[in-house]
């Protein structure tokens, strides 16, 4: 048994649409793969130890929201750079994964700055991009299917060809409705749009997590887990017609 | 000119809601829209035949039992009412509800009107007509992908009442109500409750409203009465809960509701603090309308817990609850009472992802379903059913209920026979709004059948 300890950013305000559901089944899954799961909240102003983590998690806001973390995660901005070029996993879900981006644009007027750690930027759609969303990704190394529900207003689109998404959508709108993307991966780095939430019902990405947290301690899963309600729950997706 | 076309509108709304009785449809909003279509202006001229107030509720949780306890004192009084049905509150429904009271001649006066809406509906609504009271219940985060922020329609009603001679009736233990403090004209005047012995000091629960609107800063609680409803104080601007003009105090849940309204006492058949909230908002819009106590005592006493909201069938002799859920607060606040009530029971749960559902069902992971795992010896079975049981039986399973005790059953018939069939002290049946009729439906006809055939004959000896 290890302990594992989770930070999560901005747990009273970056939380929309049941994104703490994400946070809920990495700890469960720990606990069940028998290792000590920690959540450490990140409020504004509080101190990150980079080297006492094994994951960040940020869930998504509104725009009232990103207005009160903005300055706060801003002057992070050095230090988490480097811990995603080093490796740590994380996962950033819609408005915090557009922030990693170079601008958040409102019909091609600049709102506020990205962190610009990637050549992505995010506009404003017309109509809120909203509806269940099917992905086939590899970002485990193998091809498998993810579902969840978008629901932004958020178009992203990528300004460096080489930059990879999180999936390919199948069904629905993904990061902007034309070029077939969502989200985007580097590293142990996931972000997306798809609440709904993403890992609980796509137990493939959660154990990718887990995996790269176990691995980055050098410790082994032992075990495997009967994943048969969370398979029966994405399957209920894919055949859902709406 | 326009005499004519209001006749005609009325005339083709009156037919429309007869034909649509046949067919078995009550609060339908079709022959409003209709009505609506022939002459736009039908309901601003049939809302100037009510000759006292026009009161309209809105909020999102509560708004239909307020609203339908209100109703029930108003009528109490022998006043004539007009009231809309709880499934068509837009705009096409409180249409079908005027004019369906109303002569044909759209002549005919009324006492009194009371209107349930959507919060997103209150700005269109204040278009039309003019009510003298704006009762809200409280604001939590709710389908946001049917509405948008909650901020912007917050903003949007008290654009519609500024500048306008209108009293509100304002949730004191909500912050969110404080977007109302700087109005011009309105008048404001507040319910809430004093410290009660079923506060926390601590809420897990619904994150909404937990940050200053005037400043932005992290509320501090001294406490919680139930989700972000308590006594607050703001930390960066000294902002706190408003005085109080309708104090709840006294309470007490056995399950049933005693509580005084300043010094009024009142009983409720309901159960549950967030029905205790409905009963205080219901009583302090009466005592703002002048009704006399005995009616409020005497109405909201005999008023009866509706179809979902909380109301029982018995089954083998078995009490079965069916409550309906549709947001994270409404969940937490069921799970609770459920918890609250010391029985052996099951558990069902029926989760739709409709239209009338939202499409969105991510909001029961920001339930704290948590406290399942806590009181599991007490549960003896949980049963998920409905379009997406699936996401449902997730969510028990992360909340940490053994997996063993649970169960999948898609079809809602199949589900509601089989729990009825596990053994349990007490059924309590939680579903979204597009299972709810359904379910209701199974429950009666297992009622019947049941009553008939008595399969439970007690052991001799
Ligand atoms: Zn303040």
């Amino acid at each position: 048994m290890a302990d594992f300890t989770i930070a999560h950013m901005y747990p009273h305000l970056m939380n929309l649409n049941g994104d703490r559901g994400n946070l809920l089944c990495l700890k469960k899954r720990l606990q069940w793969y028998g290792h000590q799961p920690h959540i450490y909240e990140v409020a504004v102003g509080s101190k990150l130890d980079y080297h006492n983590i094994d994951m960040i998690f940020m869930g998504s806001g509104s725009e009232r929201e990103i207005k009160l973390i903005y300055q706060d995660l801003v002057s992070r901005g050095t230090d988490l750079k480097e811990a995603i070029e080093n490796g740590l996993p994380m996962l950033f879900i819609d408005t915090a994964y557009q922030l990693l981006g170079q601008a958040y644009m409102d019909a091609g007027e600049k709102i506020i700055d990205g962190l610009g750690f990637f050549k992505f930027s995010t506009r404003r759609a017309k109509k809120r991009l909203t509806g269940n969303i099917l992905l086939s990704s590899s970002v485990t190394g193998k091809e498998c299917t993810v579902v969840g529900f978008e629901n932004h207003y958020g178009c992203t689109y990528f300004e460096d060809e080489n930059l990879q998404p999180f999936g390919r959508v199948v069904k629905g709108f993904g990061n902007n409705g034309e070029d077939g993307r969502e989200g985007f991966f580097y590293k142990n780095l996931i972000g997306t749009c798809l609440h709904g939430p993403l890992l609980p019902k796509n137990p493939e990405i959660a154990d990718f997590f887990i995996k790269a947290m176990v691995t980055r301690r050098g410790v082994a899963l032992e075990s495997e887990l009967d994943d048969s309600i969370e398979n029966f729950a994405r399957e209920q997706v894919v055949k859902r017609k709406a | 000119m326009n005499h004519i076309r209001l006749i005609l509108a009325l005339l083709v709304g009156k037919t429309l809601i007869i034909i649509s009785r046949l067919l078995g449809n009550q609060g339908s909003s079709f022959p409003g829209k209709m009505a609506l279509r022939i002459y736009p202006g039908i309901l601003s001229e049939l809302a100037a035949q009510v000759k006292g107030k026009i009161i309209v509720v809105t909020g999102t949780n509560g708004k239909t039992t307020t609203s339908n306890m209100l109703a029930s004192i108003i009528t109490e009084t022998g006043a004539a009412l007009i009231h809309n049905q709880s499934g068509a509150n837009m705009l096409s429904g409180i249409t079908t509800a005027f004019i369906d009271k109303s002569s044909i001649t759209g002549r005919k006066q009324f006492d009194c009107a009371l209107l349930e809406t959507d919060e997103a509906n209150v700005p269109l609504l204040l278009r039309e007509i003019d009510p003298g009271l704006l009762l809200i219940t409280n604001f939590f985060s709710d389908q946001l992908d049917r509405f948008g922020e909650l901020d912007t329609i917050i903003n949007k009603i008290k654009d519609a009442v500024n500048n306008r001679e209108i009293d509100l009736l304002l949730n004191a233990d909500d912050p969110l109500t404080a977007h109302f403090q700087d109005l011009s004209s309105a008048s404001r005047y507040y319910f809430g409750f004093a410290a009660t012995s079923y506060d926390s000091y601590d809420s897990r629960e619904n994150r909404e409203g937990r940050h200053c609107v005037i400043c932005g800063q992290e509320l501090e609680y001294r406490r919680y009465h139930y989700a972000s409803l308590g006594q607050f104080t703001c930390l960066g601007c000294g902002s706190h809960n408003p005085e109080l003009d309708f104090t709840g105090h006294n309470l007490v849940m056995n399950p049933t509701i005693e509580l005084m309204v300043d010094d009024l006492e009142i009983n409720s058949p309901y159960q549950g603090f967030y029905n205790a909230y409905n009963v205080l908002a219901a009583a302090a819009a009466a005592r703002m309308l002048d009704i006399n106590k005995q009616h409020i005592q005497r109405a909201i006493a005999n008023y009866q817990p509706q179809a979902g909201r909380m109301e029982t069938f018995h089954i083998n002799g078995i009490p079965a609850v069916l409550i309906l859920v549709k947001n994270p607060a409404g969940l937490n606040q069921s799970i609770t009472a459920v918890i609250q009530d010391q029985t052996y029971k099951n558990l069902f749960f029926a989760l739709n992802d409709n239209a009338g559902d939202g499409r969105d069902i991510s909001w029961i992971w920001d339930a704290d379903m948590e406290i399942i795992e806590e009181e599991q010896n007490r549960i003896k079975h949980i049963v998920c059913s409905g379009l997406r049981s699936g996401d449902m039986a997730l969510r028990v399973k992360y909340a940490g209920y053994p997996v063993d005790r649970l169960e999948i059953k898609t079809d809602l018939k199949e589900a509601i026979e089989h729990i009825t069939q596990l053994e349990c002290e007490k059924i309590y049946l939680l579903s979204t709004y597009s299972a709810l009729f359904e379910c209701r439906k199974i429950l009666l006809e297992l009622q019947k059948r049941t009553a008939k055939t008595p399969d439970r004959i007690p052991a001799r000896g």
